[in-house]
């Protein structure tokens, strides 16, 4: 700051004849018309207002500093989220083969088991069966 | 950080300056009503969490800042050729003899208050056509001095020139006033 004390002659009547002016043009400020004091007011509640929203600002840039950390790992994200069907689907896939040759297995045990057992005697009393070797089969 | 109240009291503290110094470049109330708008939300959207402290240089650069902006919008040959050139400007040095004789009438300048409110009316508008007619860079740097209460580091960093540039500024600007106030019989 530059203090009265080291003006010279001249720049203290410099200053003497600045701060004059601006007393007026200070006093002048004070009589302004009613539109434009009005104007100047509602600029000045608009101004506020947009900074209201300025502590908002933290957390948007907070939420999208996050976004930003994990945009690196996007596709391994993806891929992590991804896994847990492709697990259910190939456990599914696999279940199904099994079930599928378990039945087969059972299908072909109980085939041998009817191929390979005795005749039972009352095969022969059966009108189908008789005619059955009477074909000649 | 200035709270939304500060913000708002400073806001409030310069609007009037500001209105009228705009009103002294671009001499249309309707483009000084939108600068100082424009200026006013700038500081708010993008300063609006610095220290109180910070807040009039700040907006002081931003509102010469929307001057020139304005300035350079302006498309029209005479808008450019009649103020973007007063901020090269550079007048005759200043007369302190005309200071001194400043000087010699302060004895006198304690009756002024005494005048009616035309008369006051009369000298202001006087006062303002001759602030008006100052080099835009003079008249910058003497209205933030004297009447925005900035000192002389203060100024150039706002106005982006050295000190030795606003003291000079400042000085020529003083000594076309004084000259041209006494010129119309005003007294201080």
């Amino acid at each position: 700051m530059t203090s009265k004390m080291q003006y010279t002659g001249s720049e203290q009547l410099q200053e003497r004849f600045g701060r004059a002016v601006g007393r007026r043009l200070s006093a002048g400020t004070a009589e302004l018309p009613y539109h434009i004091t009005e104007r100047l007011r509602a600029a000045r509640t608009q101004a506020v207002a947009k900074r209201r929203v300025e502590p908002t600002a933290p957390a948007v840039v907070a939420s999208g500093g996050g976004k930003l950390a994990f945009g690196g790992f996007g596709l391994w994200r993806q891929i992590a989220s991804a896994l847990p069907l492709v697990v259910l689907a190939g456990g599914l896939v696999l279940i199904h083969s099994i079930q599928n040759e378990r039945r087969a297995t059972e299908v072909a045990e109980v085939d041998a088991q009817l191929l390979t057992d005795d005749l039972p005697p009352e095969a022969y009393a059966d009108p189908g069966f008789v005619q059955f070797l009477k074909s000649g089969h | 950080m200035a709270t939304e109240q500060e913000l708002s009291e400073f806001l409030r503290s310069v609007e009037k300056r500001a209105f009228k110094r705009s009103v002294y470049h671009v001499r249309d109330e309707e483009a000084a009503l939108d600068i100082v708008q424009d200026s006013m939300m700038k500081l708010a959207e993008h300063y609006g969490d610095k220290p109180p402290g910070e807040l009039p240089m700040l907006f002081q650069r931003i509102l010469s800042n929307c001057t020139l902006d304005w300035f350079r919008r302006q498309k029209t040959r005479n808008a450019l050729f009649s103020n973007m050139s007063d901020f090269e400007g550079a007048g005759d040095d200043g007369d302190f003899d005309l200071l001194e004789t400043f000087a010699s009438e302060q004895g006198s300048q304690q009756a002024e208050s005494a005048e009616d409110t035309t008369r006051r009316a009369q000298v202001l508008r006087q006062i303002e056509d001759q602030i008006q007619e100052l080099p835009a860079r003079q008249r910058e740097a003497f209205l933030m001095r004297y009447w925005e209460d900035m000192d002389v580091a203060e100024t150039a960093a706002a106005m982006g020139c050295s000190e030795g540039s606003v003291k000079t500024h400042c000085s020529r600007a003083v000594a076309a006033l004084s000259k041209a106030l006494k010129a119309k019989g005003i007294q201080l």
